[in-house]
């Protein structure tokens, strides 16, 4: 007999798999590839964008449309992975989609630094975490101070404190941090959170990875990138972060060489190794959720993969309207 | 003619008038042959800069579009919200070309590491950092043509005015002067014409007597 928690496993991963259905192809990608931005939009109306690019096209037009029609796509899309979710796996995917809650308060404080019109930093935001449209709009309509006294009873206040005593970035970082931090006091007690748990680890790996490389070839001192390490990773532990930024840009990338995600070819281009990191963890994400079938995993993975198909489009798109060439365009698509 | 007095004294100013006139014409011939020079140096040193310039534009460009088609829109606008908030800040000093005050613009560097930037790292993609820094390097090169271009425009203006005081000179005030010299040279030559006549005609009244 399958237990209640498979049972809603199997439900949910069935409704993750028809949406994962919907995805586009590779070969799509390359059919694109060779078409001019109004085709490109034109295929598009014959997808799952067709709704948000009718919807948008009253207010915006070119590859800005396409942008906004992708993000509206993309927080609808995970606000229905939420709500098909039951029981535990729809706290975990809840607390994974958090990270909109954390981009979203960074965009409306950048805003409110800046002194936008509310409308225009609602532009920015993507409604898809556990904050709905409607609060995101009344946090708008508050001033910082406000905003950080509205937010008091969440996760986020303790970074959003540091307001006015730490410059912006680091209270960016701590709320990256923060939310981190959330995600890995979950208790993992049952085998379906560990796995959750470790994918989140895995992911930690990777930002810490791109931090260390980012601030390595900048020539940041130990201290100021252990600051923007995430602790918790799988591999790449803090412990290892320190000793990583210890050493120069040459020893730490040879001492990379044993981690999980050093697949890389070259690290010449530092924007071209990220990419290669998303392809690496998208291809470990796939394996896993095969070997895992009833559980978070492919869930998370329709996650990920909808994210990477959204910012494809969206490379796709600009790079087509500016007229990028198609080589340099397919260069910064993560095409699997 | 103008009203003037065709006395000795007169023309002695004049022509001293005269020599000065000459003397400065000269020099400012030489300023204005300086400023060109100077001019010239600058228009090649221009163009570099300006070059540079164009260059840190089209590449800035190019780093933005990749930014923004990686990253999006929306995540570029709010990092250049955050970043538009530090204005680059310069003093300005003054130097002296040929006695022309042209000014010299001390820029504090702009262009930031990663983590001084206005935005968080975790956040943003090594894209986004390499928009911002060739954006931060352009507006260095801003700066530069800025200073190149003020000093080519007060160049020009100096060029311009000493050229119309040297034309001036040369073909107005001098050859007035030496006109006017020339008139009263012939005015006192005449008046001493007329005196010698006036006695050779008293002598010979006396000598009839």
């Amino acid at each position: 007999m399958i237990s209640r928690t498979k049972a809603a496993y199997a439900y949910i991963v069935a409704r993750t798999k028809v949406m994962k259905s919907k995805l586009l192809k590779p070969e799509d990608f390359r059919k694109l590839l060779n078409m001019g931005f109004d085709e490109i939009m034109r295929f598009l109306e014959e997808t799952e964008y067709k709704k948000e690019i009718d919807e948008m096209a009253y207010k915006y037009t070119g590859p800005r449309l396409l942008d906004y029609a992708l993000f509206t796509n993309l927080a609808k899309t995970y606000r229905k992975i939420y709500s098909v979710s039951f029981g535990d796996a729809k706290n975990l995917v809840g607390q994974y989609l958090r990270r909109w809650d954390v981009w979203n308060i960074i965009n409306i404080l950048r805003g409110k630094n800046a002194n936008l019109p509310n409308d225009v930093i609602e532009e920015t935001l993507v409604p898809a975490g556990e904050f709905s449209s409607d609060y995101i709009r009344t946090l708008i309509n508050k001033d910082i101070s406000e905003i950080v006294k509205e937010l008091e009873r969440t996760p986020y206040h303790d970074a959003l404190s540091k307001i006015g005593s730490a410059p912006m970035n680091v209270v960016e970082d701590e709320l990256w941090k923060t939310y981190y931090k959330t995600l890995l006091s979950i208790k993992a007690s049952d085998f379906e959170s560990r796995i959750f748990m470790n994918f989140v680890r895995m992911e930690i790996d990777l930002k810490n990875v791109k931090t260390l490389l980012r601030l390595k070839a900048e020539g940041a001192t130990t201290e100021e990138i252990i600051a923007r390490i995430i602790p918790g990773g799988y591999e790449l532990t803090e412990d290892e972060a320190r000793k990583l930024a210890t050493m120069t840009f040459d020893e730490m990338v040879k001492a990379m060489e044993g981690f999980w995600f050093w697949k890389v070819s070259s690290i010449s281009d530092l924007a071209r190794t990220e990419i290669e990191f998303d392809k690496i963890w998208i291809e470990i994400i796939a394996k896993r959720a095969s070997n895992y079938p009833l559980s978070i995993l492919p869930v998370l993975q329709y996650i990920v993969l909808k994210k990477v198909e959204v910012d494809d489009l969206r490379i796709l798109g600009w790079g087509k309207w500016y007229g990028l060439p198609n080589e340099e365009i397919e260069r910064q698509m993560v095409i699997l | 003619m103008p009203e003037v007095q065709p006395t000795r004294m007169e023309l002695i100013k004049l022509r001293r008038r005269i020599r000065m006139a000459i003397r400065g014409h000269a020099l400012l011939k030489m300023k204005r042959d300086g400023l060109i020079m100077e001019f010239r140096e600058l228009l090649e040193e221009a163009k570099t800069v300006i070059g540079k310039m164009v260059e840190n534009y089209k590449k800035a460009q190019q780093k933005l579009l990749i930014a923004m088609a990686v990253d999006g829109y929306t995540a570029l606008r709010s990092i250049a919200l955050a970043c538009c908030q530090v204005q680059p800040s310069f003093t300005v000093k003054k130097k002296s070309i040929m006695g022309v005050v042209v000014p010299v613009i001390k820029r504090e560097k702009v262009a930031r590491k990663a983590v001084e930037k206005p935005y968080g790292i975790l956040s943003t993609s090594i894209r986004v950092d390499e928009a911002v820094t060739a954006y931060e390097e352009l507006v260095d090169s801003i700066l530069e043509v800025a200073e190149i271009e003020t000093t080519i425009r007060r160049l020009l203006e100096e060029i311009e005015r000493t050229k119309r005081r040297v034309n001036a000179l040369e073909y107005r005030v001098i050859p007035r002067m030496q006109e006017l010299a020339k008139f009263i040279a012939f005015k006192l030559e005449e008046m001493d014409r007329e005196n010698i006549i006036r006695l050779k005609k008293l002598k010979t009244k006396r000598m009839k007597k």
